[in-house]
């Protein structure tokens, strides 16, 4: 009980910095936050629009008032309107968010299923030739952008061999085999450069609970090698891959801003970017907003599984 | 192999490509931007090697000017994010207090932030562009070589040489700049290399976004951008700069991790050679199995000749060299030895415990008598029959209580994966056959224990779980190494009457490994010294503490609190002076040697033979008869 009250209050607190990060963002950046934002294209903007901006996004106010307000706003949800458009940006984030987060799973277990027994693999026949080229395979794919996965995977699979389609999006009530079909490519080319840091972890972890003390008394005690393997080495290994993978949930929702856009995947990131080049400010920022509470939120959710495999936490 | 060619290869690569983009502007390409309508998505030519792109440019061109922008971004990135970071990693850790919480704790902030996110958060406030992204790397990285540099400094902030600077008074920046930085500029330099791949990556990403590098300046992530739309006219327009970008990023980390593996040989994967050698060779025996076992003489445990070998990155050492020992049933054997002696080796041979792939028994026989009256040569038992061993006919108990359980596992979830190894049995059954182990080990209130885990318990109670765990097979020989070390000493004493009071009454064989002597007297029917894998004397427990032949011995009985020393309170105890030589370079002749107050020339000929002293003492030493 202690221990997840402990892990809520950092999440809330990591929460609460970055949302003031986002707020002293804007003004931080040397100049007039209106006028930045308002000069996209290169043109000087008028005095009459920059006022305009000032007093939309309340910059006219003293500081400490802009932020409290902020702050009272986002803790209601309220994450303002958008730019272009004028739309409430909380009612589209709900809209999107959820594709997001299915990719975001979809990879993740693609790369649990790849990376786990390839990583264990390579442990148990350390040094040998399936080991060398198993690393060599994860380190190469760790190399590859995700955005040139994704137009790679497209240049293969659609154009050359015109097996599933470039791109888009199907909802899941209208056909759900035809979804399924849209999200592969997507969350495979996230899996591309999460199925080697799973791996990775996989082995090291494995390399290195093979030589613990219990894992010989559990021998010593005559159980089946492969008892001993699942029982004392694997089911240990499994705390650290789950934190790796946590930790690495924030590079991974940032893929997904590349594949979206590259698969034309409707999800949060699509917007952001849009909303990027609008220099739509309260878009992007509601997004990111968004997004970092969902980082935080797995982070928690990954402290508090490894409470769960880890006795030794929760009894901390 | 295959890592040495991918190094060379990764080292040639970059090379080439930072040359292309230092040399561009030098080389005799085409202007990169120069657009020909006609010479649209054309292939390869004499002109243009690499073809011409959607717009007519020169591809080839492109890459390398590309390689230029990309390059510099990241480099002046992961500059700029060297000097803040390592800067505020140094201030942080050196000084700690109040600086580490100034300089750390908004790092861990920028941490949280998916890097992505943040870059485009950037390019919202500041627009795209080249100076854009060299700030959004420097902001993203610079927590990074913080982090690693607070960690590193850390590690060496306390040695010798760090007091030594600041004892003759150096003020804090230049200790700092002149003796810290130093040693933290390897993992520094790794780190830094890694960053510059990052932002390569990201540089790019975001080009290709359309939110990087603005055209016409040429940049891979742009070149994939343009060439989207095109690839089925044209696909290698497409494929060139993934090409270049998947190689470069390659490259990099591929030197990186030689990088590391030379800072740091202990991450490093190295594999020894050795392994390998045993691998094709099964477990690789160097002799014939013997024919027929010696008539049986009413030992439990009888090895004969034992040899074992282990396999480091400098060679493989002989752990154990021809050992010989007997145990009979329900009797206590007491194995003593300094660590590195071999004692531990011995008991973990016996079992078959050695360590994975690296150690292998070399010669020798370990006759055992299973309860059955049949002998078997446990050297020679396949690894896949050996389970059949342990747990039931020998059990083994070890040093370290809390290392040896697995800390994920209530306590009797593990009593009973012992119970039920070698049977089945019902849940109800097995939960009162461990509950009965707990009591029979002393543990009070067992019904509670059984639920909770090992860290819950204390360091004696620890080792009366894992003293149960051995007895759940009910074994005739138990092999237990060390089990009172790392306790208490009042916790040493129970244990020790513990063990003994289960020995005597199952009347079970016990092959008892220390490096006490001290606590040998109690619990041990016989003694068996070893020194640098070797048996040096064996006796009744009687006759070597009072009439110790071996010089080594006697100085390991000498360094024996006695209990009329304890009451005295003012003799000093002696030790042996000198160390444990290295298995890998052992002295010539006796290996005791170098260290004995008694050593003449003649010692260094020829290892001493173990040598009758008694019909039943023996020692290792020519000239045991004189001292
Ligand atoms: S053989 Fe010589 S060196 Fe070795 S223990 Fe005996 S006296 Fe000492």
């Amino acid at each position: 009980m202690h221990y997840i009250l402990r892990r809520c209050m950092t999440a809330t607190a990591t929460l609460f910095a970055v949302a003031t990060l986002i707020f002293l963002l804007l003004h931080i950046v040397p100049g007039d936050p209106a006028e930045i934002l308002l000069s996209g294209g290169g043109v000087a903007p008028s005095p009459e629009s920059v006022e305009a901006m000032r007093v939309q996004l309340g910059l006219d106010r003293p500081l400490l008032e802009q932020y409290g307000s902020y702050l009272a706003r986002i803790a209601t949800g309220d994450l303002g309107q958008s730019f272009q458009d004028g739309f409430p940006i909380a009612t589209e984030i709900i809209t999107r968010l959820p594709r997001t987060l299915e990719l975001v799973l979809a990879a993740t277990l693609i790369s649990v299923i790849i990376g786990l027994p390839a990583g264990l693999a390579a442990a148990l026949k350390r040094g040998g030739a399936l080991d060398g080229f198993l690393s060599s395979l994860a380190s190469f794919g760790l190399s590859i952008p995700i955005f040139v996965t994704g137009t790679l995977l497209i240049l293969l699979f659609s154009q050359t061999l015109r097996i599933v389609p470039a791109g888009g999006y199907v909802d899941f009530l209208e056909s759900p085999a035809e979804h399924v079909i849209y999200l592969l490519m997507p969350a495979a080319s996230i899996a591309v450069g999460l199925i080697p840091v799973v791996f990775r972890m996989v082995r090291a972890s494995i390399l290195e609970f093979l030589e613990k003390e219990w894992v010989r008394t559990a021998r010593a005690k005559g159980l089946l090698e492969r008892t001993v393997l699942i029982r004392h080495v694997i089911r240990n290994s499994l705390s650290p891959v789950v934190t790796v993978l946590g930790l690495h949930m924030g590079t991974l929702l940032g893929g997904t801003v590349l594949v979206e856009y590259v698969f034309n995947w409707p999800g949060l990131s699509g917007m952001l970017v849009r909303a990027v080049e609008q220099r739509d400010y309260p878009a992007v920022q509601g997004i990111v907003l968004v997004i970092c509470l969902l980082f935080v939120l797995i982070n928690l959710a990954v402290d508090l599984i490894y409470g769960i495999l880890d006795p030794r936490v929760r009894y901390e | 192999m295959i890592k040495h060619t991918t190094l060379i290869f990764a080292a040639l690569f970059l090379t080439t490509i930072v040359l292309l983009a230092v040399a561009a502007p030098m080389l005799p390409l085409v202007d990169p931007v120069k657009m020909d309508i006609l010479g649209r998505m054309a292939g390869p030519s004499l002109a243009h090697p690499l073809g011409q792109d959607e717009y007519g440019r020169d591809v080839l061109s492109r890459i390398a000017f590309g390689a230029r922008a990309s390059l510099g971004v990241a480099l002046t990135g992961a500059i700029l994010a060297a000097l803040v970071g390592v800067t505020l990693g140094l201030v942080g850790a050196y000084f700690q207090g109040w600086a580490e919480q100034a300089t750390m704790r908004p790092l861990d902030v920028i941490l949280s932030f998916p890097p992505m996110l943040l870059a485009l958060l950037a390019v919202t406030l500041m627009g795209p562009g080249v100076q854009t992204l060299s700030v959004i790397l420097a902001l993203l990285f610079a927590p990074t070589y913080a982090r690693v540099t607070f960690g590193e400094v850390l590690t060496v902030r306390n040695q010798e040489y760090i007091e030594a600077a600041k004892a003759l008074g150096h003020r804090p920046t230049r200790i700092l700049a002149r003796t810290i930085l130093p040693n933290v500029a390897g993992p520094i330099l790794v780190q830094f290399s890694l960053v510059v791949a990052a932002g390569i990556v990201l540089e790019s990403g975001l080009s290709f976004l359309g939110l990087g590098v603005v055209p016409p300046t040429p940049s891979w992530g742009l070149m994939v951008r343009g060439a989207r739309p095109f690839m089925e006219a044209n696909p290698l327009g497409l494929i060139w700069p993934c090409v270049a970008l998947v190689l470069t990023v390659f490259s990099i980390n591929r030197i990186c991790d030689a990088m590391r593996d030379l800072f740091d040989p202990k991450a490093s994967a190295a594999v020894l050679p050795v392994s390998r050698l045993l691998a094709g060779t099964g477990i690789g025996r160097s002799r014939a199995r013997p024919a027929a076992p010696a008539a049986f003489d009413g030992t439990l445990l009888d090895i004969r000749h034992l040899s074992t070998e282990i396999s480091t990155p400098r060679g493989t050492i002989r752990a154990i060299d021809g050992v010989s020992l007997q145990v009979k049933p329900g009797e206590a054997v007491a194995l003593v030895g300094e660590s590195g002696s071999g004692k531990s080796m011995t008991g973990l041979s016996v079992m078959q415990l050695l360590p994975r792939k690296v150690g292998r028994i070399a010669d020798g026989e370990v006759w055992y008598a299973s309860r059955d009256g049949q002998r078997t040569d446990l050297a020679h038992v396949p690894a896949n029959l050996f389970r059949r061993f342990r747990g039931r006919e020998m059990a083994m108990v070890f040093q370290e209580p809390m290392a040896s359980l697995n800390p994920v596992y209530t306590v009797g979830f593990q009593l009973i994966e012992a119970l039920t190894a070698h049977g089945q049995m019902t849940k109800r059954d097995a939960w009162d056959g461990a509950r009965r182990m707990l009591e029979r080990v002393g543990i009070p209130d067992p019904e509670r224990r059984l639920n909770e885990y090992p860290h819950q318990l204390s360091g004696g109670m620890r080792q009366r779980v894992a003293i149960a765990i051995a007895l759940c097979g009910d074994p005739s020989l138990i092999i237990a190494d060390e089990p009172t070390t790392a306790l208490d000493v009042t916790i040493q004493a129970q244990i020790l009457d513990l063990l003994e009071e289960i020995q005597a009454a199952a009347g079970i064989g016990l092959v008892f490994i220390t490096h006490n002597l001290g606590v040998v007297a109690e619990i041990a029917d016989r003694v068996v010294v070893m020194y640098c894998g070797q048996v040096i004397e064996e006796g009744p427990v009687d006759d070597i503490f009072h009439n110790p032949r071996h010089p080594y011995t006697r100085g390991l009985l000498a360094s024996v609190p006695r209990p009329e020393d304890m009451a005295g309170q003012h003799k000093r105890l002696s030790s042996i002076p000198g160390t444990v030589p290295s298995p890998l370079a052992l002295p010539p002749g006796c290996r005791f040697a170098p260290r004995c107050d008694h050593a003449t020339s003649a010692c260094v000929v020829a290892v001493p033979e173990l040598e009758a002293v008694s019909a039943n003492q023996n020692t290792r030493c020519i000239r045991w008869k004189e001292i």
